[in-house]
């Protein structure tokens, strides 16, 4: 019963969609140490994937917050898409793979 | 053991009352709450099946204190109002302890994690409890009362009273109490420092009731009007199965001691984030690294008023 109240007291209040600047912004508050070279947000707003040197920063959206997570640029480049999910594993018994909507992956336009 | 008197008991229909209460006037906007259906959904399951994770224990505890009440040093009555004076205070400062060696100590970290892998507070995280207390023998702490003196069922009373007193602090609706009450109590504006994930919060307000033990220890943070906490864990949970949530601290201390068994008692000892070789974080690098970003952006804005 209380878990219904709970989902009647926030229907219609969900999180909205990631764009640029909340996920720059978000990227910011968890890796304050690291620059952001490119950055791509899934296609359903949520979730995001940066490039960092050599890391991928990871943005999933987890409720109506999120959770971050890095990892090995040439591991996350190198997941494949599949049904339109990149599941990129994490291997953390808290948060073991993060799922986002894309339609294709890596990007092709990839820094320099 | 679940007494008579048991104020948990006593307080569960107050429980749930209030927090039907928070969620309801929260929708209306009469009140700052802030509730996820998931996430509100754990903290309930994990706080129905805290109680009876605790039973297969409890026999174990109950026999112990019974030991040590047997070889007490004193007789102290029930009875007698400085009885209940002296057990309150020293009841909330074993708190203390227990709370700052769950936070500074990864095994007893694995226990207490859960707690505080909300993203969100309010009254249903206070229901967020462990189901591994038991067998991480943090009850042992409380055991010295018992040999102290102290009856069991007295101790066992003021433990229950503490946790009920904790409840009503999980919440975002109260800003600050009055001056002399976040002065000396443990109120939902020092609360919530303590959930926070912020560099500057972490590790930070352990009260059980007295936030007095806090500022004697040197662990006090007031609640900073420039800096909203932002609640959770350093790294969040990136799932809401109830399983992973109670038990992933302590896969985690498998896997590594699985792993790298000649640095156990780091891996159990240590702080939580502790690594042989630093790579991961702990709350002192984190906060490390938050001073020197700091002190460089002071200097940075110092420079560019010259």
């Amino acid at each position: 019963m209380m878990i219904g109240l709970a989902a009647w007291a926030t229907r219609g209040r969900g999180a909205p969609a990631l764009d640029e600047p909340a996920a720059r912004r978000l990227l910011a508050e968890e890796f304050p140490d690291r620059t952001v070279e490119a950055l791509w947000l899934a296609a359903d707003g949520k979730g995001a994937v940066a490039k960092s040197v050599d890391l991928a920063l990871v943005l999933a959206r987890m409720g109506d917050g999120y959770m971050a997570r890095k990892l090995a640029w040439s591991e996350a480049a190198a997941t494949p898409v599949r049904d339109g999910r990149l599941r990129l594993a994490l291997r953390e018994p808290g948060a073991p793979r993060a799922i986002l909507t894309f339609a294709a992956w890596p990007p092709k336009d990839l820094p320099a | 053991m679940k007494l008579p008197t048991d104020p948990v008991t006593l307080a569960t229909p107050f429980f749930i009352l209030s927090v039907i209460l928070e969620v309801v006037l929260a929708r209306f906007g009469k009140l700052k709450a802030h509730y996820e259906t998931k996430d509100t959904a754990v903290s309930l399951v994990m706080g129905l099946f805290s109680t009876l994770s605790s039973l297969p224990i409890a026999g174990l505890s109950f026999a112990a204190a019974i030991w040590c009440y047997h070889h007490r040093a004193f007789t102290i009555p029930m009875t007698a109002v400085w009885a209940w004076v002296a057990v309150f205070l020293l009841e909330d400062l074993t708190y203390y302890v227990f709370h700052r060696l769950s936070h500074e100590r990864r095994v007893w970290w694995a226990a207490h994690v859960n707690h505080h892998s909300s993203q969100h507070y309010n009254l249903s995280t206070a229901l967020r409890q462990t189901w591994t207390g038991g067998v991480a023998f943090t009850w042992a702490l409380w055991l010295p009362l018992s040999l102290l003196g102290f009856p069991p069922a007295m101790v066992a009373i003021e433990k229950g009273i503490s946790l009920v007193y904790q409840y009503w602090i999980h919440t975002e609706a109260i800003g600050r109490m009055p001056g002399w009450f976040e002065a000396v109590f443990n109120t939902p504006s020092h609360h919530r420092v303590h959930h926070a994930r912020n560099p500057r919060y972490l590790d930070r307000n352990y009260a059980g009731i007295l936030i007095v033990w806090d500022r004697l220890f040197g662990t006090f943070q007031p609640e900073l009007d420039e800096e909203a906490p932002r609640y959770g864990l350093v790294h969040n949970l990136g799932t809401f199965n109830v399983l992973r949530v109670a038990f992933h601290e302590w896969i985690g201390i498998g896997q590594d001691l699985l792993r790298q068994p000649r640095h156990a008692l780091g891996w159990l000892f240590g702080p939580p984030g502790w690594s042989p070789d630093g790579s991961r974080d702990t709350s002192t690098s984190l906060k490390a690294q938050w001073t020197a970003r700091q002190a460089q952006a002071e200097l940075k804005a110092k420079q560019d008023a010259v």
